[in-house]
């Protein structure tokens, strides 16, 4: 059996009332996973859990193996975050954020500086790469910092909203490097509220509402949880989030 | 407000002013503090009121050229933040898209704007003068109610001045230049005054103020004792020709502003929505942009983001104007025994200032903490590679004290350069310690987020530099 790319067992967190209650979610190597759910279901607070930046009340985490609670340096170093607003230095241009970030995950120039030149092409973000971060659109911005995920090669990529706010050109962009990304092996786990986004891209989809795991599987397995007449996510993501639980 | 015709001239001046008085309301400390001191300065008013009643105040040529000189010096202090304020209004307040979109005549909002302007330079002033002024004048002497009419007068002129040379900067060297002008000159604004005042003093002018140097040359050269120079003088006394004719030049001078900017006015203000940002052509490979190692990554970062925020850089930087007594007497004709131990000191606590100022921006500024956290980093070395990128960065002017010390000797140069070492480590770890997140350009108001980092920093700056000073003196006394 492979193991799981993420796996995260009885995980709990509350703030002021409990945001995610003994949630339980594994995810397979080479796998793009939608986590869906509405707002205030607890998504970007499990990622932000997973990524080491919230500090669960109980339960683990471990990725590819390693004990994200145990050892997070070990998990961070091949895990990449990408959230809704993008962690950008305004006043650096691209080449010298992605230069920034290949220096905190410590990739030796000579394997970064190749890396980064292909993913600024390959991003449509070469021909800026020497201007400074401030005069980009959101979409470019969300671009560069795809880019700056990416720069270390993470087995794990974790992002939060990534198409928010993108044009109909940039979000295509950003899907197919996303499609790629898993193709070339990685990991890919991802919040949306776009449910057309989750029913073309990801290999498995889980439905998360009030702090726990609702419904998970692939869209026909979602779409039979759901009911027999529920054709499209959007009916099966409806009712099973407004189903009593 | 609901009286005045909607859209009109006078309705605007109002909406101005009232922006520019929310824009000064500050937390409810602030407003006790401020009424504090207004009623300080009330008090201090009312006791030289009453000191005053029975001595006569009367005109004559010294007064005259004296009011000139702070005429003179009010004029300078008015039209840098009339610079600021332009800068604000062009660049910063976002309303002019609205105005700028209802049926309004351009001119009509330029010129409203600059009673803005006027009128949020003048409110420092008069807090600042009126609390002392009004009782002198109402204690016995009517002409000081003058004052108020020729700080109207000065304000108006330098609002006009002050937002000419911005539209004048923008037309000739564009939007990014002017705006980038206006952030040196409001970091500017403090230093200034301090750094003229020390280079008229180290010219053969003695140890005076600024403005008893401006005076001591307007009298030299026979100007303000009479004719057009005397009018600040004759108005401020009471004089009601003297405050007609600069309160109407005011006026002349605000009407031909709003005649001749009227459409650059509109110009300026399109070209800065439209140009602010710059598309530098790509060159070359990406490789140079990196680096080997944790620190090389972190200080190339911090110092990019610092040398490319021309405001805040000097801002900091402007700190070392205050070197600049001192380095003028340790390098100049003031170096001797008795200076040595207050070098090592001041050098200890300007180290500390820097980089103190250089960790809050890396630290408790910085503008991606999350990409720092899901880094496999320990906090611990990002803290070391932060405090060090700061030091790095404060080193070259640690050392200008130090080396002043070294001519005069070098064991106490040695001393205090590891004191200065000391002092700046330990700035830069009370900043770690106490970080509270904020926004770069609050920079200013740091202090205000943890008072009692700035405390210890002051503490402790103080104390490795105390150790300095008592070295030097030690090092010096037995001859060493």
């Amino acid at each position: 059996m492979t193991e799981a790319a993420l796996k995260i067992s009885g995980l709990s967190k509350s703030f002021d009332k409990p945001v995610i209650a003994d949630l339980d979610l594994e995810v397979a190597a080479g796998e793009l996973y939608a986590l869906l759910g509405p707002n205030g279901a607890g998504k970007t607070t499990t990622l932000r859990m997973v990524t080491g930046l919230t500090r669960p009340d109980s339960g683990s985490i471990h990725i590819f193996g390693i004990d994200a609670l145990a050892d997070p340096l070990a998990a961070k170093a091949v895990t990449a975050w990408l959230p809704d607003e993008p962690m950008l230095y305004d006043k650096l241009t691209p080449s010298e954020y992605l230069g920034f970030v290949a220096g905190l995950w410590r990739i030796p120039p000579a394997d970064a500086a190749p890396e980064a030149e292909r993913l600024l092409k390959w991003l449509e973000l070469w021909d800026s790469r020497d201007t400074r971060c401030e005069t980009f659109s959101r979409g470019m911005k969300q671009k560069v910092a795809l880019a700056g995920a990416l720069i270390h090669r993470p087995r794990l990529l974790i992002l939060d909203e990534p198409l928010t706010g993108l044009d109909a050109t940039m979000a295509r962009a950003v899907k197919d490097a996303l499609r790629e990304a898993v193709d070339k092996g990685a990991t890919i786990v991802v919040t949306t509220h776009i449910l057309e986004v989750a029913e073309r891209l990801a290999d498995r989809i889980g439905i998360i509402g009030g702090g726990k795991l609702l419904a998970e599987g692939t869209l026909d397995e979602l779409r039979t949880q759901a009911g027999p007449d529920q054709m499209t996510l959007e009916d099966a993501f409806i009712k099973l989030t407004q189903a009593p639980r | 407000m609901r009286r005045l015709r909607p859209g009109g001239f006078a309705w605007l001046v109002v909406h101005e002013l009232r922006l520019a008085m929310r824009s000064r309301r500050r937390s409810r400390r602030g407003l006790w503090i401020g009424v504090a001191l207004l009623a300080v300065f009330t008090c201090v008013g009312i006791m030289a009121g009453l000191g005053l009643r029975d001595v006569p105040i009367e005109g004559g040529p010294a007064v005259y050229t004296g009011a000139l000189a702070i005429s003179i010096l009010l004029v300078s202090f008015m039209t840098t933040q009339a610079l600021l304020r332009s800068q604000h209004t062009l660049y910063e307040s976002g309303d002019l898209d609205l105005l700028l979109s209802a049926p309004l005549e351009p001119r009509t909002i330029l010129l409203a704007k600059l009673c803005g302007i006027a009128g949020s330079v003048v409110i420092s002033f008069t807090l600042l003068v009126l609390p002392i002024a009004v009782p002198v004048a109402a204690l016995g002497h009517p002409g000081l109610f003058g004052i108020p009419a020729l700080l109207a007068a000065l304000s108006l002129a330098s609002a006009c001045l002050g937002l000419a040379i911005m539209i004048g900067v923008v037309a000739l060297a564009g939007p990014r230049a002017a705006r980038t002008f206006g952030q040196v000159i409001g970091a500017l604004l403090a230093g200034s005054v301090f750094l003229i005042s020390q280079l008229l003093s180290n010219a053969g002018h003695g140890r005076n103020s600024g403005a008893m140097s401006l005076f001591n040359w307007l009298r030299e050269h026979q100007i303000g004792a009479g004719g057009v120079g005397a009018l600040p003088g004759r108005a401020a006394l009471g004089d009601p020709i003297a405050a007609l004719l600069l309160f109407g030049g005011a006026i002349l001078i605000f009407a031909a502003t709003g005649y001749l900017f009227g459409r650059s006015f509109l110009s300026s203000y399109q070209k800065a929505r439209m140009r602010l940002t710059r598309h530098r052509a790509a060159t070359g490979a990406v490789a140079r942009h990196f680096r080997t190692g944790l620190f090389a990554s972190m200080f190339a970062k911090e110092w990019r983001l610092l040398v490319r925020d021309p405001a805040l850089a000097f801002q900091i930087v402007l700190r070392l104007i205050y070197l600049a007594p001192l380095a003028l007497a340790a390098f100049g004709h003031g170096r001797g025994p008795p200076l040595l131990p207050a070098l090592a000191f001041a050098s200890v606590i300007i180290a500390g200032q820097l980089v103190g100022s250089f960790a809050w921006l890396a630290v408790s500024a910085e503008d991606a903490p999350d990409l720092l956290n899901v880094a496999p980093i320990a906090r611990k070395q990002v803290n070391r590679a932060k405090l060090a990128s700061a030091m790095a960065m404060a080193a070259p002017f640690g050392l200008i004290l130090p080396l002043a010390l070294a001519l005069t000797s070098p064991l106490g140069a040695l001393v205090t350069l590891a004191m200065t070492a000391a002092g700046g480590a330990a700035a830069g770890l009370i900043e770690i310690k106490w970080q509270k997140p904020a926004p770069r350009k609050t920079f200013r108001r740091r202090r205000s987020g943890s008072l009692v980092a700035g405390i210890l920093t002051i503490f402790a700056t103080a104390f490795f530099g105390g150790i300095a000073a008592l070295a030097v003196w030690v090092i010096t006394a037995v001859g060493l």
